[in-house]
């Protein structure tokens, strides 16, 4: 009995605290808030992202948000959803949220992705032994998209060039000569499109190499390149974007510019030295992530 | 490149032997430069003799004075000025030179000599340089597609050449030579007379030239030395009023002076025409045609004495036709025509000897429902055993609104046989890589060869498809046209569209184990061409002739401009080479064509001097050669474009003693020699050799 009454005094107390509290425009609410959702749940450094929940506090000040332990700067806020950006120096895991003493924690974790490589290749070299009649031959220059440079390595390899043939280290053997053993499980897709306009790596059928046929088809005007014979030159397909996937189950996206040393606007097939690549690529390094734009 | 001084001495001599022999009583020539005259007539129109003026098509009329005046020797360079019509070279450099009517390739010109047409064409292209015009006496140009009369190749238009019929009792010709630049000599003889029944007419002629080069920096010539030689002979007989008999043989020779390498041309024709005018209503006309057609070249690589190219080629056709033109009424005529065309070809890229068979007959009638109103319907079929057959409708009209201005139209259909190289190419390029090429009727087995021989890897087309029959490339073209006379002015307005479709184009059949591929053909493109062609003429001055002539041109693949509206071709941008995606604007159009073509001719006579000059002037606005970024057509980023220029020619002719003439003139008088867009880095490549002096003395007996 004694238990009841202090129990219903210190529940007096408490209503008229916090109803005294609620008359206060001083702000020191102590309501609970909630952290329902976090969008996207994945995102690069500097990313916007959207938290929804309820009862958040009427002022940014009242809020600290932590990506791994790195404050995020919140941009807006209302009393059902917040906004920030990923910050800089933020590592995967869990969101936190504190207002006015109160943590709540993101219920899924975050993924902090990192930044899509786009590069460059200038000049690579792809040299065939044979041709004009001969078997053609020499061993394929291999390509990492993680390293962004040409490797030697039998295995961390993604796509590979001799002259205007190009391999993926994904399927079977074409039966060409010198060619690099295939370990990985890379593969093509070709789209059509500007460079910028493909933006996922999602839905796409990929082809490897198998017996006598190359994912990305040999010849003029069926796979990278067209050849022209008044002025003997070999031209990159305008329109043509391969987006591979790499060896290691990551996405690329690739515009071939030039097969002529330096790229000339208008290569010269006498002067200028041919079977000699530059192109432009994007790689997604995380694992398996499809985005092809950041 | 440059003129040798003393060829500009010899010119300049006889220049002034000219001024000093100037002699005021000659009689007045008399010739008709222009083709106003009323009385001029055609045949290639219609097969039958037809007037010109009267005609519902368009039809250009080359009389034998401007041949004679303007001192052409080859059939190219007479072409080259008449409006509407272009000689244009291939995209590459030193390649040969095509004509182009309404916008069409020579491919689809069908080039005839007495009506009989001639064959040999190297990738498509017939050489028009190879037809003296010494014994012509008019060509015949019917533009637009003709295939309704005369079948395959006749889309673009219909160029027949004409030669002369004798008429002197006593033996009459002429002699002549002809020196120009590039140490170029003409010299060709030709006699005929007339006796009675009898007629004869033989024609000799020879031309070599030590070639041009376009090319500087590189060690062969753009037009190697070469030397030819056309013989025509031909037998005219009338064993009554009703009954004619012509016949004529041609042989030409060509050889390309290029030791120890060899590249020869011959082209030998043999034609027998009897007229049987069975009543005053009625004409039978027999006709049994041959012609041979034969090149063989053999490249030898200087150094290792070895044989790099051997290719040899061999086509003959064989032709009998039977024409009845009957007579109804004043006005009424109904022409009958059947014919067999049996054609053969050896060559060394295919694997047999192949034959063709095709049987044809064709009608048509041309009548004047109206007295002021002509129409001319007509049809042809032709069966083929190598292709689908073939009808080719046409019909045209015209009438005459006013004494001054009449009014004409006509839609027609045209079509070219697939060609041999289409239907019989068996083809590995060792030297390329081991590519292969099959054409239509050999391509399931050459297909199953390479399987067996384990050398596909897969294939690229469902093997039902293999062998599937080619079409024809056809076209129908439309012509509607104004005429309209007014005191010295005459002016001939056409507008045309020709659209195109099956051209012939080639696919992927399949990939190789090798990494290549073995191409076929298909029918796929479809392109038209379209514009307006305007003529005016001018007689008025007494003694000058004004022609002024202008062709709009717009000439598209219309696959093309479909994917450019759906935004599926792309460019590159020259400065990043990056793709962007190509708008219907940045599309220019067919290779090789320009938007604008003018021409402008004057012929002067000098009756005081009895003497002749004329100045004749061509344009072309831009145009361009070849694709350059890789989407196979030609846009706004292409490096490949030749700006307009103009060409100008120039002659004056006068005759003394009666029997001689002396000529002199410049063809290139403005030195242009232009730079071909294509050309390397650091060398230059001209689009024209440049100026070329000629002089030529006549001798007529």
């Amino acid at each position: 009995m004694k238990m009841k009454t202090s129990r219903f005094i210190v529940l007096v107390f408490t209503v008229l605290f916090f109803t005294a509290c609620s008359n206060d425009d001083a702000g020191e609410e102590l309501k609970e808030f909630t952290f329902t959702a976090i969008s996207p749940d994945s995102g690069t450094v500097g990313t916007e992202v959207t938290i929804t929940g309820t009862n958040f506090p009427e002022s940014t000040d009242d809020v600290t948000m932590t990506f791994g332990g790195v404050t995020a700067t919140i941009t807006s806020i209302s009393t059902t959803q917040l906004t920030t950006t990923v910050p800089q120096g933020a590592v995967s895991g869990e969101v936190v949220i504190s207002a006015n003493g109160l943590v709540q924690t993101s219920p899924s974790s975050f993924t902090v992705l990192a930044e899509l490589e786009s590069g460059i290749m200038e000049n690579l070299e792809a040299p065939q032994t044979g041709g004009q009649g001969e078997e053609v031959g020499g061993p394929f220059t291999k390509f990492s998209f993680e390293s962004g440079e040409v490797t030697a390595s039998e295995t961390e390899w993604d796509i590979a060039f001799r002259g205007t043939t190009i391999a993926v280290n994904g399927g079977g053997v074409t039966g060409t000569a010198d060619e690099p053993e295939r370990n990985g499980n890379a593969g093509v897709a070709v789209e059509t499109g500007t460079f910028s306009e493909v933006t996922s790596a999602e839905g796409l059928t990929y082809a490897q190499d198998a017996d006598g046929a190359f994912a990305i088809a040999t010849g003029s005007g069926s796979g990278w390149y067209n050849y022209n014979g008044a002025t003997f030159t070999v031209t990159p397909i305008p329109g043509r974007v391969f987006v591979f996937r790499t060896h290691d189950g990551n996405y690329a996206k690739v515009e071939i510019l030039s097969y002529y040393r330096d790229a000339p606007a208008e290569p010269d097939a006498f002067t200028d030295e041919s079977r000699v690549y530059t192109f432009n690529y994007v790689y997604n390094p995380n694992d398996g992530n499809t985005s092809l734009v950041n | 490149m440059s003129l040798n001084k003393n060829k500009f001495f010899f010119f300049f001599s006889f220049f002034t032997l000219l001024i000093l022999n100037i002699q005021a009583q000659e009689e007045e020539q008399k010739d008709s430069i222009l083709t106003q005259d009323l009385n001029e007539v055609v045949v290639t129109a219609t097969r039958t003799v037809r007037q010109l003026s009267s005609l519902p098509l368009p039809v250009t009329l080359i009389p034998q004075s401007q041949l004679e005046q303007t001192g052409v020797t080859r059939l190219n360079e007479i072409l080259a000025e008449q409006t509407g019509i272009i000689m244009t070279a291939d995209a590459t450099v030193g390649g040969g030179e095509g004509v182009q009517i309404q916008g069409i390739a020579s491919d689809y010109v069908l080039v005839l000599i007495d009506g009989v047409p001639v064959v040999g064409r190297s990738s498509g292209n017939l050489d028009l340089s190879r037809f003296a015009i010494g014994n012509i006496k008019q060509i015949e140009v019917v533009k637009g597609p003709s295939s309704s009369l005369f079948g395959s190749e006749a889309l673009g238009g219909v160029i027949n050449i004409i030669t002369e019929k004798p008429s002197s009792e006593k033996i009459s010709g002429q002699l002549s030579h002809q020196i120009s630049t590039f140490n170029n000599h003409n010299s060709n003889l030709s006699f005929n007379q007339r006796k009675k029944k009898f007629g004869y007419s033989l024609f000799v002629d020879r031309l070599s030239t030590d070639g041009f080069d376009l090319t500087s920096s590189d060690n062969s010539q753009t037009v190697n030395a070469f030397s030819n030689y056309t013989v025509n002979g031909r037998l005219f007989f009338e064993p009554s009023k009703k009954i004619s008999v012509f016949a004529s043989g041609r042989y030409f020779y060509q050889d390309f002076d290029i030791a120890p390498s060899t590249s020869t041309e011959q082209d030998a024709n043999a034609l027998i025409r009897i007229d049987h005018n069975a009543s005053p209503k009625t004409n039978l006309q027999y006709e049994l045609y041959y012609t041979n057609y034969i090149t063989d070249e053999e490249a030898i690589d200087l150094n290792t004495d070895t044989i790099l190219l051997a290719n040899d080629f061999n086509q003959k056709l064989f032709r009998p036709e039977v024409r009845l033109n009957q007579k109804f009424g004043a006005h009424n005529l109904l022409t009958i025509g059947v014919g067999l065309n049996f054609e053969t070809l050896e060559r060394t890229l295919f694997a047999d000897n192949v034959s063709f068979e095709s049987q044809y007959g064709y009608i048509q009638y041309d009548f004047k429902p109206l007295s002021k109103l002509n129409v001319i319907l007509g049809g042809r079929f032709d069966n083929h055993s190598e292709y689908n057959s073939q009808l080719s409708p046409k019909l045209s009209a015209r009438y005459q609104l006013s004494p001054d201005v009449a009014i004409k139209g006509s839609v027609g259909s045209g079509f070219k046989a697939p060609d041999f190289r289409q239907l019989y190419l068996d083809f590995t390029n060792a030297s390329g890589g081991g590519y292969s090429v099959f054409g239509k009727e050999v391509e399931l087995a050459g297909i199953q060869r390479l399987q067996e021989n384990n050398e596909i890897a897969n294939l690229a087309v469902d093997t039902s498809e293999l062998g599937e029959r080619l079409n024809a490339e056809s076209s129908v073209g439309y012509n509607f046209g104004l005429q309209l006379k007014k005191g010295s002015f005459t002016t001939d307005l056409n507008v045309f569209r020709n659209a195109f479709k099956n051209l012939i184009d080639t696919r992927i059949l399949a990939a190789k184990t090798n990494g290549q591929n073995v191409f076929g053909y298909i029918n796929r493109e479809s392109v038209y061409t379209q514009g307006i062609e305007a003529e005016l003429k001018y007689n008025g001055f007494k003694s000058l002739n004004l022609i002024g002539g202008y062709q709009l041109l717009f000439a598209y693949d219309k696959n093309k401009q479909d994917e450019i509206e759906n935004g599926e071709v792309f460019a590159r941008d020259p400065a990043t080479l990056e793709t962007v995606r190509l708008e219907s604007n940045q599309y220019f159009g067919l290779e090789n064509r320009s938007r604008h073509t003018f021409n402008f001719k004057a012929f002067y006579k000098i009756p005081a001097w009895n003497a002749n000059a004329n100045l004749r002037v061509i344009y072309r606005s831009k145009f361009g050669l070849t694709d350059r970024n890789g989407n196979t057509i030609l846009d706004d980023f292409d490096n490949s474009f030749v700006k307009g220029y103009a060409l100008m020619n120039f002659s004056f002719g006068k005759t003394f003693f009666k029997h001689y003439q002396l000529q002199f003139g410049a063809n290139n008088l403005l030195n242009f020699k232009g730079s071909n867009p294509l050309a390397s880095q650091d060398s230059e490549v001209l689009i024209n050799p440049g100026i070329q002096l000629f002089t030529r003395l006549n001798i007529q007996f």
